[in-house]
């Protein structure tokens, strides 16, 4: 089959909370994915999509179904090929390493529980009288990012092992006398709208960020939209070499950001912003916090600084909030997390002056 | 797959969280540890920790089921026979198994490996996931959202110290002790309470509330996120000291005494706490113990025992009381009315009740409910087409509402109806001819192929030879969601009394209720001269809430067309799912009063009702909005025996505990 052409991710008109989310995400893999929420057509599975034109390479072995890191996880690849049998696996052979972009792994919504955490094909083993598992989803998606469409949609027990794997960064089989288990750390990043159900928090939960979007208000914006959308559709190839120059330009700030990130400071007071904010805001836990400031680590580093400023750590917290402010089941998920913020920190005064 | 853990000493706060592990890695005996609490509080950080810091253990070289080399006599079958002796050790850490939602039974307790079996011809066992936890940890995330059935076996195991196996032509035993820690969150639905029970001790974790214990959270994840191993040779003097604490507290443990009068106390604390059963004040003791033994206290005080005790009572307190009886409604717009109105009422109707011989022998809610619709001619009557909108009333927990069984194959997931399922997962209940789902039964399979092997025997080098025939399919059962059509009556009458300030709260409880078992729901609103639907069928329940809390009520009753409503949408749910079973929940009084013809409208909708029975697919409840009084039409009662339905009041959809049956039993 053809490869289609993608729309370029720099050409999706608006948007930009969920473009910054994605990037981010990019950037930090630490930051465990996005959840976009929003009304349909607002180009939510087009910016997933598009992601593909400005992800970085990593090294791989060649043909592994389980996408290991050459470099941090020979180990779990000789125990894995022992247990596989796979060829060469016996005296140790590591196999060529090459190198290729991070992919969007899709996960369909119809998928069943085999498919996402791999199966054992009984028949086959039985009339051989040898084991041979078939790597799922999550095994692809390894290192790469987990795009789920509709994750609202989901089969409840598919979210359950989900959020299993996605929690532990393993997934395990252990069912039809397998026992097996491989890495699946992967950047979730799910779409949903809001219409057609919740999710449940623990999921929630699991996304680093979440964004609202909505369609563009402006008119200007949505006639730039039609346009452009008119020009891919007549013409993809020149549309896309088009955009080119600003594709590479974000890949390569993308690429500069993730060199700059280790390198990023904070200072103690800006922590004492974090928790207090967090407090103010009401939420369970502190994966919260945690994730402000690993958010807010990432955008400095993507605005090229290497000192996180109050201002990253509100557009951080503008990201992270949304779906962790408490709220009792069957209740909408908050909008507006400043006016959260500041109506939490009014309560707190007025209980410390009584 | 090892991977470098969070430190257990750099945990900061959830000091319970933290003690009740210890309590555990000392003294097994405790029975485990059950963890409540929101999200991202360091619950499974805290149990991976824990494993690293327990002292290697010495294991029979070789055994699945990790025996203790110098007892082969309480070790697995093998060990127990071996005639070498002694048996050749090895030391190993300590492990942590995780069990997956998704683990099938044949995993987690054991079956059979079907390597041997195909090549050799030889009945081998796996070994499952309790052989491999056996004097480790048992894991379970979620354990509220795990099967039941799977749930029974892993208690069971915990409870009797081993893992018997009758399954799928096997018969075998093997020792399986392990510390079980479960995690939950109670949002998603509660664990039975006699599941509760089983887990020794019960601690709730909560996300730190100062700014500076934050703050040196975030600090010190940082660290470990950027050099796990520079973090971890910071941390290990103090990982050290704890694992010594263990491991001196283990060798402490059966010299610590007990004053025969503390048994006396933690007995008097268990009785003050309405804890039923025996497990308790056991547990309590052996925590004690345990803690005393930490401390390196050579005798259990009273201070050990005050400190164990809300670990070990906080998931088995009973209330003294039934919950308060629901009969203030808590609609604030007519309570003073009612408050004043009802001291008056209530003397006279309960001698006439006690007089007259009624059925009812306590003062039930029934008759207690029977004041509240007496005549009374100080309340504000609502106008005809006023609309109001009530508040939600009080919430309350739902008895088992389950659709019957049948044979069809359904796939999905929840919590509501068994039903065979087409996918693989639920219980494995029998074998079938042809596997339509990949899903093969081994056991099946090898024992239809059994009868042929000797005249199959060719050069293939296995030993036993399989043709497609052979192959048997499992037939397997769990619990999935319904489809729940909520049928609200939101006229005038029920405007009355706060009866639909009940009303809602009674929906509003199925809706929770809902949300836990995963059902679909739909919800249709009839008053004036129309039925509307609300909400078209969905998923979410949240919708369903908010939907309803914005429900206005006023005008007439036309529940014919309520009821015809309905049956068109639930005709379009059995068009696209055949396989569905749906239940219609009917809240409403039954006072009909809008027809859809020139009939009279209560015959009408009885009738109609009738007719809606014939689609033996769907199933019927109507709650009874109308209270109980001295004029009682009785409407929805007869409303219910056209539709074939169960009958409830709204008090009689409350999950009765078991103390409030034993109590209604016994007056």
């Amino acid at each position: 089959m053809k490869s289609t052409s993608i729309y370029p991710f720099t050409a999706i008109v608006g948007q930009e909370k969920m473009k910054l989310a994605l990037i981010l995400n990019i950037i930090n893999p630490g930051l465990s994915g996005v959840l976009i929420r929003g009304e349909k057509g607002t180009a939510k599975s087009t910016a997933v999509r598009a992601l593909a034109d400005i992800l970085p390479e990593i090294e791989v072995f060649t043909d592994d179904p389980f996408q290991l890191d050459p470099h941090e996880e020979t180990e779990v690849y000789l125990e894995i090929a022992r247990a596989l049998n796979l060829t060469g696996a016996g005296n140790g052979d590591l196999p060529d390493t090459i190198k290729r972009k991070v992919r969007v792994v899709e996960l369909p919504v119809g998928a069943t529980e085999d498919r996402v955490v791999g199966t054992l094909d009984l028949e086959y083993a039985l009339k051989k009288g040898e084991k041979r598992v078939e790597p799922g989803i999550l095994a692809a998606a390894h290192r790469a990012i987990l795009y789920v469409d509709e994750v609202n949609l989901l089969d409840d027990h598919v979210v359950d092992v989900l959020l299993d794997s996605a929690a532990m960064g393993v997934n395990t089989i252990e069912r039809e006398g397998v026992s097996f288990s491989h890495p699946a750390r992967f950047t979730l990043v799910g779409t949903m709208n809001p219409e057609e159900g919740e999710l449940r928090p623990q999921l929630l939960d699991r996304f680093g960020l979440c964004v609202n979007i909505e369609g563009i208000g402006s008119a200007h914006d949505r006639v730039a939209v039609m346009e452009r959308r008119a020009a891919f559709d007549e013409d993809p190839e020149n549309f896309i070499r088009r955009w080119e120059a600003e594709s590479r330009a974000l890949a390569h700030r993308i690429l500069k950001a993730k060199t700059l990130y280790p390198g990023v400071t904070v200072e103690k007071s800006m922590l004492y912003e974090i928790a207090q904010y967090c407090l103010d805001v009401g939420v369970d836990g502190h994966r919260g916090d945690i994730i402000i400031l690993k958010t807010a680590k990432t955008l400095a580093a993507y605005g090229g600084r290497t000192q996180v400023t109050l201002e990253d750590m509100q557009t951080a917290a503008e990201l992270v909030l949304p779906h962790r402010v408490r709220r009792q089941p069957l209740m909408e998920i908050a909008d507006n997390v400043h006016a959260i913020r500041t109506r939490g920190a009014g309560k707190r005064k007025t209980d410390d002056s009584h | 797959m090892h991977r470098t853990t969070f430190p257990f000493s750099a945990i900061i706060g959830q000091e319970a969280l933290k003690q009740s592990l210890l309590l555990n890695a000392v003294n097994p005996g405790i029975g485990g540890v059950l963890i409540r609490g929101e999200k991202g509080t360091a619950k499974s950080t805290a149990v991976r920790a824990l494993a690293d810091l327990l002292p290697d253990i010495d294991v029979v070289q070789g055994c699945a089921f990790s025996c203790h080399p110098d007892h082969p006599e309480d070790g697995c079958d093998e060990c127990c026979r071996s005639t070498t002796k002694p048996l050749t050790r090895t030391r190993r850490r300590v492990r942590v198994v995780d069990l997956p939602l998704n683990a099938t039974e044949d995993r987690v307790a054991g079956g059979i490996d079907f390597t041997p079996a195909v090549q050799q011809g030889r009945r081998a066992l796996q070994p499952g996931l309790l052989a491999s936890a056996h004097r480790g940890i048992l894991y379970v995330d979620e354990v509220n959202l795990l099967d039941d059935h799977i749930v029974d076996i892993i208690l069971d195991a915990a409870a009797s110290g081993e893992n018997i196996i009758e399954r799928e032509g096997m018969s075998f035993r093997h020792p399986a002790r392990f510390i079980l820690v479960g995690t939950m969150n109670p949002e998603e639905g509660e664990l039975r309470p006699q599941l509760l029970d089983r887990f020794g001790l019960c601690v709730e974790t909560a996300g730190a509330r100062s700014p500076e214990d934050r703050v040196a959270l975030m600090e010190r994840r940082e660290a470990f996120d950027r050099d796990p191993i520079a973090f971890l040779r910071e941390t290990a003097p103090w990982n050290r000291r704890i694992a010594q604490q263990i491991e001196s507290g283990r060798a402490l443990l059966p010299g610590v005494r007990m004053q025969p009068h503390l048994r006396g106390f933690i007995t008097e604390l268990c009785t003050e706490n309405h804890v039923a059963g025996h497990r308790a004040d056991l547990v309590m003791e052996q925590a004690a113990c345990a803690l005393a033994a930490l401390q390196a206290a050579p005798e259990v005080t009273i201070e050990h025992i005050r400190q164990v005790a809300p670990m070990v009572l906080v998931h088995r307190r009973r209330e003294t009381q039934p919950p308060p009886p629901p009969d203030d409604p808590p609609s604030e717009k007519n309570d003073s009315s009612e408050e004043s109105a009802s001291p008056e009422d209530r003397k006279p109707e309960d001698e006439k009740n006690q007089t007259s011989a009624e059925v009812h022998s306590t003062p039930s809610e029934q008759t207690r409910g029977e004041n509240r619709t007496s005549p009374d001619p100080g309340e504000p009557k609502p106008r005809n087409g006023d609309e109001r909108i009530f508040e939600i009333g009080a919430t309350f927990k739902v008895k088992h509402l389950s659709a019957a069984k049948d044979r069809i194959f359904r796939r999905g997931s929840g919590r509501r109806s068994r039903t065979r399922v087409s996918q693989k997962q639920g219980r494995y209940v029998k074998s079938c001819l042809n596997p339509r789902y990949g899903d093969i039964a081994l056991d099946a399979t090898l024992r239809a192929a059994a009868p042929y092997q000797k005249q199959r025997r060719n050069g293939s080098g296995l030993c036993v030879i399989l043709t497609a025939r052979d192959i048997r399919g499992k037939i397997r059962e769990k619990r999935i969601g319904n489809f729940l059509f909520f049928l609200v009556d939101a006229s005038g009458s029920m405007g009355a009394r706060g009866r639909m300030a009940a009303s809602k709260g009674a929906v509003m409880s199925l809706l929770l209720d809902a949300y836990q078992k995963r059902d679909r729901v739909a919800m249709i609103s009839f008053r004036r001269n129309e039925a509307l639907v609300n909400l078209p069928p969905t998923t979410s329940v949240d919708l369903a809430g908010k939907l309803l809390a914005e429900m206005p009520v006023g005008g007439r009753t036309p529940l014919s067309a309520g009821l015809a409503k309905t049956h068109e949408q639930v005709r379009n749910v059995l068009l696209k799912d055949p396989a569905a079973r749906p239940i219609v929940i009917l809240i409403t009084d039954g006072k009909s009063n809008v027809a859809l013809s020139d009939q009279n409208p209560v015959e009408e909708a009885l009738g109609l009702a009738a007719a809606m029975t014939r689609d033996e697919r769907i199933r019927y409840i109507v709650v009874d909005s109308e209270e109980a009084g001295l004029v009682s039409f009785g409407l929805a009662r007869r409303l219910a025996a056209a539709l074939q339905a169960q009958y409830f009041k709204i008090d009689d959809l409350k999950a009765k505990t078991l103390v409030d049956i034993v109590k209604g039993q016994n007056p």
